[in-house]
């Protein structure tokens, strides 16, 4: 018999492969503990001795008394070190001294309020006190919901129901706002960019209503590691913020590697394929029962990887103790696959990011992620998957050939310099604040000088005075109040971007149509016009009418052997000039950008061959877009030799490489900022990059962009010089380069232009 | 670039609409045309109608009600429709607001209520002359609402009542507590009685078909925000008076629909149909007062131009609650010589000869019967076990 290798020998083995471009070594570290707090209630001592918890980490304690000291705090920790406890004890300590005590704990998803619903309950039970906690989301029974209101002393919710159902219906909560004193926020890291700023505001409503009826309540927030979890909790909480990052909890080595997959044709610089090389890994560790998570970018690939890995690996036992874990999953398949990973029975596990968050799965040994996950700190929660409190633990990063991945791969000091992202929000961006605005009013009537939590009382006078001409409110006795019929929290959803969006529905199905999706209509031109072939999930849909008054799509499932590219005429008007620098000839500006695009003709594209087989127009609307953009402009001297076409090539190449840059710099989605060359801009005729937000009003991505403007272009620099493609590739410049191979020389040149002189 | 500019720049197509300069007229006289009158209330301004309708000899309805009070004072089992204190504690009840949904930011503007006298009906409307005199409009509606009374609605228990308590939080601090008063909500009977027979439950179809009310130029109550937008700025009234009148004959409309719909549930009245009894008669069954459940069905069964062997079944349920099984044996019987027998009610049967008869080939029969009949699958099961059950006992016993 073949005895088992141990993670130990495969680490070994794994050392040796040379597709491993970095190896990174985690020591382990010791526990450290303190003891319980003198003044901690010794029924909740003896609830947690019970439970084997015999001291508490050093972060615990620390937050606890932070609390105490009537501060609110944000702690930090990595996955699996008892951060529950950082809240609940404060909690459930508060609750000791005053029965009327309230806390409202927001998840950012409903699956976690259920999770932490069951952690604590069981807690509780051991202390035999009459302490009452509920959920409370759209899954909630009418009947339950009567007795949540009135005698929940913990209410777990998440922001959506906290926006649209709780704060509108507050009259209804009137013993939860009078009594609350902690407002626990679990995940903070999750709430950035356009989601955060909404969760920012809803704070504020929040705080506003607190304030109606005569409570200030403390927060308690956890988060991920990111670069600046203070100011994300300071600016989100509107209130000084104690930050708590004495982790003491105990961790056992870990193994950091990067793979990068061979190189399969040189001159086009690709490289094979991303998900074969997870599989091959994976199925290594899986053969010898060592329990291993697998990551993949979406839920298609996590279907694909879990079939591909089912059939390499021929034991039937270990076969079946594969599973998959993704959104769209029942919730009861969901936690099934969670407890059966905690007692070991299921070994593996291919998930999108979806475990990322805190679900409790317990530890496992190894985990292999198909790509970069698109930030660092995103990246840090799901190797914390691997590594049990005191064993040794191994996290695979395997590269994709895109520009992402492979700039990541070639400045791993980027990655391990221990400087993750940071998060950032803009509350105060218009549409999002006067859409919260609205629904305050609707909550309770605005008094003259009244402000809004941080936002001075001029500029809410302002807003307020906005929708009184709009005649959504009025002004009576130094008073604004709601007049209108709407609901507005109902039309006002957190989660997406763009205000209205376009739904797509499957009608292959005569007898049941099926929504299947929605996109923003800024890309629904582009993507859902008529005749379009729209993806889902992998399968190919065609876009059969495209309802642009109603936004409805209506797609049918086809199989053809073409995809569709539309041409989408984007036009740039700067409206104001807010901040401007000049680097030698080049002038780099932020301001208020006008985008105004316009579908144009699309192509039908032959998957193979990329010949173009047909052609048509598309009928729709100009849209426009008004945002905050970068813009940089070139002076023509400094592309004198070339001619126009050339110059266009140079400044989408510029363009590719920049939006990657920048996005992984300011922690966003590839999808919120944009890049758009000009060779001859509209307001001065000069060839002009152009970077904005993908939002309306913009969310503050191109501003902190144009702030570090020269370290962005120095990593951009880097990035297109360390690419071992020789003129351009789409892994750097986005483009395979032309024959004479201009294009990559030419980013490089502007480039070094751009940075040398901020250095002197 | 001022905020306002800004937002005016990035939501196009919305216009600046043209301000509309408030006239500053006598309030009182322009509201004295509609009727209503300023009311004084801890110096705060409220105005208030209150109209009396006097009876006519043949339509006292005061006679009706005090007729309904007296037959529930013999019930033993609250019915949800009885009230055990004076006519005149019953408070008709309705009120108009600023949109449907009932969170914070939904104003009542009109309050209204009937109450029915000695010498007519007597209707009070509250208005709200703005949203900074709320506290005025419902310590005046407070003022004239007591423990004692009954409030009578249409679809108040889950709009118009919750809707109240929610402005009262807002006032709690200046006002009086809310009083927990009872509530009769008639849209739950008018469902009971009508829910197959008209196309829809809303007040206005119940309206038409039952009190036989034909509205002219009514201004649909969809408008009535809208309406009353348009007053908070232009400070002229009349405009509303459509929505205040019909809101008027809607609190009226309650006194005659509590009637009718009284009368239908408790006593045996003519104008009750046979499909009416059977809904009263469930209604009592409901509340386990089979004798009179009984009283229906059988009135049900004489007014019915055709006979119905779900109706029978019932009854014979019934009967058998109320031990009454011989009479209910001799319907379950007829039902089986039935041309399309009635399935559940062949096992009913059945138990009966299984269990009490003890007659296995007679439940057999009844079972098989039953199984030739078209049946809910969930029925033709339990029949199917039924049968195999009793061949089983059958072989034993041989």
């Amino acid at each position: 018999m073949i005895r088992k290798k141990v993670l130990s020998e495969l680490i070994g083995e794994l050392k040796q492969d040379p597709q491993i471009e970095h190896w990174h070594e985690i020591p382990e570290m010791e526990a450290k503990s303190t003891s319980f707090p003198e003044n901690l209630d010794p029924k909740i001592i003896k609830a947690l001795q019970h439970r084997g918890i015999n001291s508490l980490y050093t972060h615990q304690r620390s937050a606890y008394e932070a609390v105490k000291r009537k501060e609110n705090v944000v702690a930090v920790t990595p996955t699996a070190s008892g951060k529950t406890l950082c809240y609940n004890l404060p909690v459930i300590d508060k609750f000791f001294q005053n029965s009327n005590a309230r806390a409202l704990y927001l998840f950012p998803t409903k699956a976690l309020a259920q999770d932490q619903k069951t952690e604590l309950n069981d807690l509780v039970d051991e202390m035999e006190a009459d302490l009452k906690s509920y959920t409370y989301d759209g899954d909630t029974p009418a009947n339950i919901r009567q007795v949540v209101r009135k005698a929940g002393h913990i209410v777990i919710t998440n922001p959506d129901m906290l926006h649209s159902a709780i704060l509108p219906h507050h009259t209804k909560w009137i013993s939860l706002f009078e009594n609350l004193e902690t407002v626990v926020i679990d995940e903070l890291h999750t709430y950035r960019g356009v989601f955060g700023s909404h969760v920012a505001n809803v704070i504020r409503r929040l705080k506003r209503l607190c304030n109606y009826y005569g409570s200030n309540p403390a927060f308690i927030c956890t988060s991920a590691t990111i670069q600046n979890p203070k100011e994300l909790a300071e600016d989100l909480l509107g209130e000084k913020v104690t930050l708590i990052d004495n982790n003491g909890a105990p961790r056992g080595k870990k193994h950091i590697a990067f793979y990068n997959p061979p190189i399969v044709h040189q001159q086009l610089n690709i490289r094979k394929s991303a998900t074969k090389v997870v599989n091959e890994l994976a199925s290594r560790f899986l053969r010898e029962k060592i329990q291993t998570i697998v990551f993949a970018r979406s839920r298609v690939r996590v279907e694909i990887i879990l079939s591909h890995l089912q059939e390499l690996i021929k034991d039937e036992y270990i076969k079946r103790s594969i599973r998959g874990y993704r959104g769209g999953y029942l919730p009861n398949q969901r936690r099934d696959i969670e407890r059966s990973l905690r007692n070991g029975e299921t070994i593996g596990v291919v998930s999108t990011n979806a475990l990322e968050l805190g679900v409790d799965i317990g530890q496992l040994q190894v985990c292999v992620m198909s790509g970069y996950p698109g930030s660092i700190a995103s990246s840090w929660q799901q190797a914390g998957r691997a590594g049990r409190r005191q064993d040794e633990s191994l996290v695979i990063m395997v590269a994709s050939s895109t520009p992402l991945d492979q700039y990541v791969f070639s400045h791993p000091e980027f990655f391990f310099s221990g400087s993750p992202e940071s998060a950032r929000i803009n509350k105060d961006n218009l549409i999002i604040l006067s859409d919260h605005i609205k629904c305050a009013a609707y909550e309770l009537p605005f008094r003259k000088g009244e402000s809004f939590d941080d936002l001075g009382a001029e500029e809410v006078e302002e807003l307020l005075d906005y929708l009184t001409e709009m005649r959504v409110l009025h002004q009576r006795a130094e008073k604004w109040y709601w007049m209108n019929d709407a609901f507005p929290a109902h039309n006002i959803s957190l989660r997406s971007a763009a205000q209205e969006n376009v739904v797509i529905i499957d009608q292959s199905d005569v007898a049941s149509h099926k929504v299947i999706g929605e996109m923003n209509t800024f890309s629904a031109l582009t993507l859902l016009h008529d005749e379009a072939i729209y993806l889902h999930e992998g399968i190919q849909h065609q876009v059969e009418y495209l309802d642009w008054d109603e936004k409805k799509a209506f797609v049918r499932k086809v199989d053809v052997d073409y995809f569709t590219d539309a041409n989408l005429a984007v036009k740039l008007t700067v409206l104001e000039i807010d901040k401007e620098k000049e680097v030698k000839d080049a002038v780099i500006q932020y301001g208020d950008v006008m985008v105004t695009a316009m579908a144009t003709i699309f192509k039908k594209i032959k998957l193979d061959s990329f010949e173009n087989i047909g052609s048509g127009p598309i009928h729709l609307p100009e849209q426009e877009l008004h945002t905050n953009g970068m813009m940089i402009e070139f002076a023509d001297h400094m592309f004198q030799e070339l001619g126009e076409d050339e110059v266009e090539q140079v400044l989408l190449g510029l363009a590719h490489t920049l939006q990657h840059v920048a996005s992984v710099h300011v922690m966003c989605d590839k999808q919120d900022i944009h890049a758009v060359p000009e060779v001859k801009s509209v307001h001065a005729e000069l060839p002009t990059l152009y970077l904005y937000d993908k939002y309306p009003g913009g969310i503050g991505l191109a501003e902190r962009i144009y702030a570090q403007s020269s370290i962005v272009m120095e990593k951009a620099l880097h990035f297109v010089w360390n690419c071992p493609c020789e003129g351009g590739c789409p892994s750097c410049t986005g483009i395979p380069g032309s024959e004479d191979r201009k294009e990559k020389a030419w980013v490089l040149k502007l480039l070094s232009y751009l940075t040398e002189e901020e250095n002197l | 670039m001022s905020l306002k500019k800004k937002l005016l720049r990035m939501k196009p197509g919305v216009k600046e609409e043209e301000k509309t300069i408030p006239q500053e007229p006598e309030d009182v006289d322009k509201f004295k045309e509609l009727g209503f009158y300023p009311f004084y209330l801890d110096g705060d301004i409220s105005y208030r109608r209150k109209v009396l309708y006097p009876f006519t000899e043949e339509n006292n309805l005061k006679a009706s009600l005090e007729k309904l009070k007296n037959i529930w004072k013999m019930d033993e089992a609250a019915h949800p429709l009885h009230f055990s204190k004076e006519v005149g504690n019953l408070l008709f009840f309705d009120t108009e607001t600023t949109g449907l949904s009932t969170g914070a930011g939904t104003m009542i503007f009109l309050i209204g209520y009937a109450r029915v006298l000695e010498e007519g009906i007597e209707v009070t409307q509250h208005f709200l002359t703005g949203p900074e005199q709320e506290a005025a409009f419902m310590g005046g509606f407070l003022d004239d609402f007591s423990e004692e009374d009954i409030i009578v609605s249409y679809n108040g228990k889950s709009f118009d009542w919750p809707q109240v308590k929610s402005r009262h939080a807002f006032l709690r601090r200046e006002l009086p507590k809310l009083p927990e008063a009872g509530h009769i909500d008639l849209l739950h009977a008018a469902r009971r009685f009508w829910k197959n027979e008209l196309p829809s439950c809303r007040l206005a179809v119940v309206e038409e078909h039952k009190l036989l009310i034909k509205r002219h130029n009514d201004t649909p109550g969809s408008l009535a925000p809208l309406l009353y937008f348009d007053y908070v700025h232009s400070k002229d009234p009349f405009p509303l008076k459509g929505i205040i009148d019909h809101h008027e004959q809607d609190v009226i409309s309650l006194v005659r629909l509590y009637i009718l719909l009284a009368e239908k549930a408790c006593t045996y009245a003519e104008h009750t149909s046979a499909a009416e009894h059977e809904a009263a008669a469930h209604w009592w069954e409901s509340l386990k007062q089979w004798e009179r459940a009984e009283h229906h069905w059988r009135l049900a069964d004489k007014l019915a131009d055709k006979p119905s062997s779900q109706r029978l079944y019932r009854m014979a349920l019934n009967l058998r609650k109320q031990n009454k099984v011989v009479k209910a044996i001799t319907i379950l019987e007829s039902l089986q010589a039935a041309k399309y027998p009635h399935a559940e009610a062949m096992e009913e049967l059945a138990k009966y000869y299984e269990n009490t008869e003890k007659n296995l080939d007679k439940a057999l029969k009844a079972v098989e019967t039953g199984l030739t009949s078209a049946a809910p699958e969930k029925t033709v099961l339990k029949l199917r076990k039924r049968r195999d059950r009793i061949r089983t006992k059958k072989e034993k016993t041989r």
